[in-house]
C-alpha cells in the first residue's frame, strides 16, 4: 500500500465554456476554466502557488502557438503574475495524467500549497488529422504513404484486430455511444447537452475510418478545463468537500515509436498501470463504484475495462450491454458523458468527474454510494495513467 | 476496387536509419532490419533492436509473404489528395519470415471488402518515381494480371 494513500485531495474545479469555432484565443478558455476552479475552492490568486498543465495540440499537420493552440505554462505564468508562485511544471509524456501526477508529488514534497492544472485544447481550422505533407519523414514515412494519418486510424487498425480475433461486433458499441451521451444530458458544460442521440442516429452516420463511426469519434472542439489540488488536511478547511487521491498509476510499456496496429501495446499499458493502481491503494476492480475511461475513440473504453481488470479480454461489449453502465448500474460509466459528450477536452475532464463523483458534487448525475471512484485519463497506450478517487480519507 | 490512380501519396523521406529499406524496396526487395546480436526482426526501424538493445543491426531481406494483422477502412475524405480511392483499405501486414514486424500498405487489386484479419497477402512494389518505391500487399491468391494494381 501507497504511504502517501489519501494525503493529496481534489478541491474545486473549472471549465470555460465549450465551443466548436476557436473564436476566441485558447488563452481566454484556460483563464476562464483556471479562475473557475480557484473560485470554486474558495481560494485566491495569492493563494496559487503551484501550475502544471501538458499544453499538446493532437491534431497533425497545425502549429502550435502558445496562447493561440495551446496554453503552456509559460503562458499561464504570464497571464496570472502569481505573487506566491513557487513550482511549475509542464509535462511531455504521460498526457494530462502526468500533469496531475507530478502535481501531488510536488505537493507531497512540500514545494507548494495549491497547485491548478489545467487542460485546455484548441480545434484548428480545416481538417484536423491531416496526413503528412508532399513528404512523410520520420516514424510516418512508413505509414504516411499508405493514407495513415491520425490517431483515429491509427487506434481502427487495432480495433479491427480486437473485433476479429475475438468474435465480436461494432454494433455492440451503440450501447457506449447512447448510455453516454444520456448521462451527457445531466452535464450543462459539454458540448453535446440538450443534443440527444438515438439508435437510428449512430447507425446511420457516415463511417469514419472502419470500424468507427461518426460517433465512435470525440468532436474536436476549443475549451478548457481546470482542477485545484491541495494536501487533504488543507483541503479539508476549503470550501468543497475534498476527493481523496487513493492512487495512481502510469503506464510502464512501450513499443517502438511509429509501430501501428499491437492491440498489445494498449492492453499492456492499460494493464501496467492499473496494476500500480490497485496496489498503491489496495483496492481491486470489484470495489469501485463508479467509473471515467477516456474515450476520445469509443474502442479505448473497451481496451479500457479489460485491461484495468473490469472484466476479461474479449469480453467488455457484452460486459457494457443491459444497463450496466447507466447511473444505477453495477458500473456506471462516463457519467458526465465522456469525451464523446463534452467534446475533446481529454482526460482532466475524466479526472474532474472521478472527484466530483468521490466527492458527492456530481448533481443530478451522482452515483449512489461513489465512495471508491476509478479513472482512466487517457488512452491505456502511450500516455495512460489511471487514478482512484475516494470520499472518505482511508 | 479503390482507384489509386489519381491519388498522390507523400513521398517518403529516408533518413540514416531507414535508407536500406528504400534502397532495397527500389530494387524490387524487401529488407527488414535484423539484430546481429539475437536474430530478431524489426519494422519500423531503429536505433536499437527491441528485444535485446544490441546496436548491431543489419537490414536482410526476408520473402514477402504474410497476413492481415490488422486494418482499416478509410472513408474520411479531409485529406483531398487520397479522395480519388476511398473507400480504401490500409493494412497492418505481420510477414511470415518477421514475426512481430509489422508492415503497413493498401491491399491493391481487390475490394476494400476483402481485408480482413488473417488473410493471406504477399508484398507488390509500386513506384512512386524515380528514388521511392513503395512495398504494397495484394491477396495471395490474386491473379497476376492484378500485380501492382
Amino acid at each position: 500500500m501507497w504511504e502517501n494513500r489519501c494525503k493529496i485531495a481534489i478541491s474545486g474545479v473549472g471549465y470555460s465554456k465549450v465551443s466548436r469555432a476557436a473564436d476566441v484565443p485558447l488563452a481566454a478558455h484556460a483563464l476562464e476554466a483556471v479562475k473557475g476552479a480557484i473560485e470554486d475552492s474558495g481560494l485566491t490568486l495569492e493563494d496559487i502557488d503551484g501550475l502544471s498543465t501538458y499544453p499538446e495540440l493532437p491534431a497533425t499537420g497545425h502549429a502550435e502557438v502558445d496562447g493561440i493552440s495551446v496554453v503552456s505554462v509559460n503562458c499561464m505564468m504570464a497571464m496570472l503574475k502569481l505573487p506566491s508562485l513557487t513550482w511549475h511544471m509542464q509535462v511531455g509524456n504521460n498526457n494530462i495524467g502526468g500533469a496531475v501526477q507530478t502535481a501531488a508529488a510536488a505537493l507531497l514534497a512540500g514545494l507548494c500549497k495549491h497547485v491548478v492544472v489545467w487542460r485546455a485544447m484548441h480545434n484548428p481550422k480545416g481538417t484536423y488529422q491531416n496526413l503528412p505533407g508532399a513528404q512523410a519523414t520520420g516514424p510516418a514515412q512508413f505509414t504516411g504513404p499508405y493514407g495513415f494519418g491520425g490517431p483515429g486510424q491509427h487506434m481502427a487498425v487495432a480495433y479491427t484486430r480486437y473485433l476479429e480475433r475475438n468474435n465480436q461486433s461494432r454494433d455492440k458499441m451503440v450501447t457506449l455511444a447512447l448510455t453516454q451521451r444520456k448521462h451527457t444530458q445531466h452535464n450543462p458544460h459539454a458540448f453535446f447537452y440538450g443534443t440527444p442521440l438515438s439508435r437510428e442516429d449512430y447507425f446511420n452516420s457516415r463511417m469514419v475510418a472502419y470500424p468507427f463511426c461518426l460517433f465512435d469519434c470525440d468532436i474536436p472542439v476549443q475549451g478548457a478545463v481546470a482542477i485545484v489540488m491541495t494536501t487533504a488536511e488543507r483541503a479539508r478547511d476549503l470550501k468543497p468537500k475534498p476527493a481523496y487521491l487513493a492512487s495512481y498509476g502510469q503506464r510502464l510499456h512501450f513499443e517502438v515509436a511509429g509501430r501501428i496496429g499491437s492491440l498489445a501495446n494498449y492492453m499492456e499499458g492499460g494493464a501496467s498501470s492499473a496494476k500500480l493502481t490497485w496496489e498503491r491503494s489496495g483496492f481491486s476492480p470489484k470495489d469501485v463504484d463508479v467509473a471515467q475511461i477516456y474515450d476520445g475513440f469509443s474502442a479505448s473504453v473497451i481496451y479500457g475495462l479489460e485491461s484495468y481488470g473490469f472484466c476479461k479480454e474479449g469480453e467488455a461489449l457484452d460486459y457494457i450491454q443491459d444497463g450496466r453502465i447507466e447511473l444505477d448500474g453495477e458500473l456506471p460509466l462516463n457519467t458526465f458523458g465522456g469525451s464523446l459528450g463534452t467534446g475533446r477536452i481529454h482526460g482532466l475532464w475524466h479526472i474532474i468527474e472521478g472527484a466530483l463523483q468521490a466527492s458527492g458534487r456530481a448533481g443530478s448525475r451522482q452515483v449512489k454510494d461513489a465512495n471508491v471512484s476509478f479513472v482512466g485519463a487517457s488512452a491505456p497506450i502511450v500516455t495512460g495513467t489511471t487514478f482512484i478517487f475516494t470520499r472518505e480519507p482511508y | 476496387m479503390s482507384d489509386w490512380s489519381a491519388v498522390t501519396r507523400p513521398v517518403p523521406v529516408p533518413n540514416e536509419w531507414t535508407r536500406p529499406f528504400w534502397d532495397a524496396a527500389k530494387r524490387g526487395s524487401l529488407e527488414l532490419q535484423r539484430c546481429q546480436a539475437c536474430g530478431h526482426f524489426q519494422h519500423p526501424p531503429y536505433a536499437t533492436c527491441t528485444k535485446c538493445v544490441s546496436v548491431d543491426l543489419k537490414f536482410e531481406p526476408v520473402t514477402g509473404g504474410g497476413t492481415i494483422y490488422a486494418y482499416t477502412v478509410m472513408y474520411h475524405t479531409g485529406d483531398k489528395r487520397f479522395a480519388p480511392a476511398v473507400p480504401y483499405a490500409s493494412i497492418i501486414v505481420e510477414l511470415d519470415a518477421a514475426p512481430g514486424a509489422l508492415l503497413a500498405g493498401n491491399l491493391l487489386g481487390a475490394e476494400y471488402t476483402e481485408a480482413k484479419v488473417g488473410r493471406r497477402v504477399e508484398v507488390v512494389f509500386e513506384k512512386l518515381n524515380d528514388e521511392i518505391t513503395l512495398p504494397q500487399f495484394r491477396l495471395a491468391d490474386a491473379k497476376p494480371a492484378e500485380r501492382g494494381a
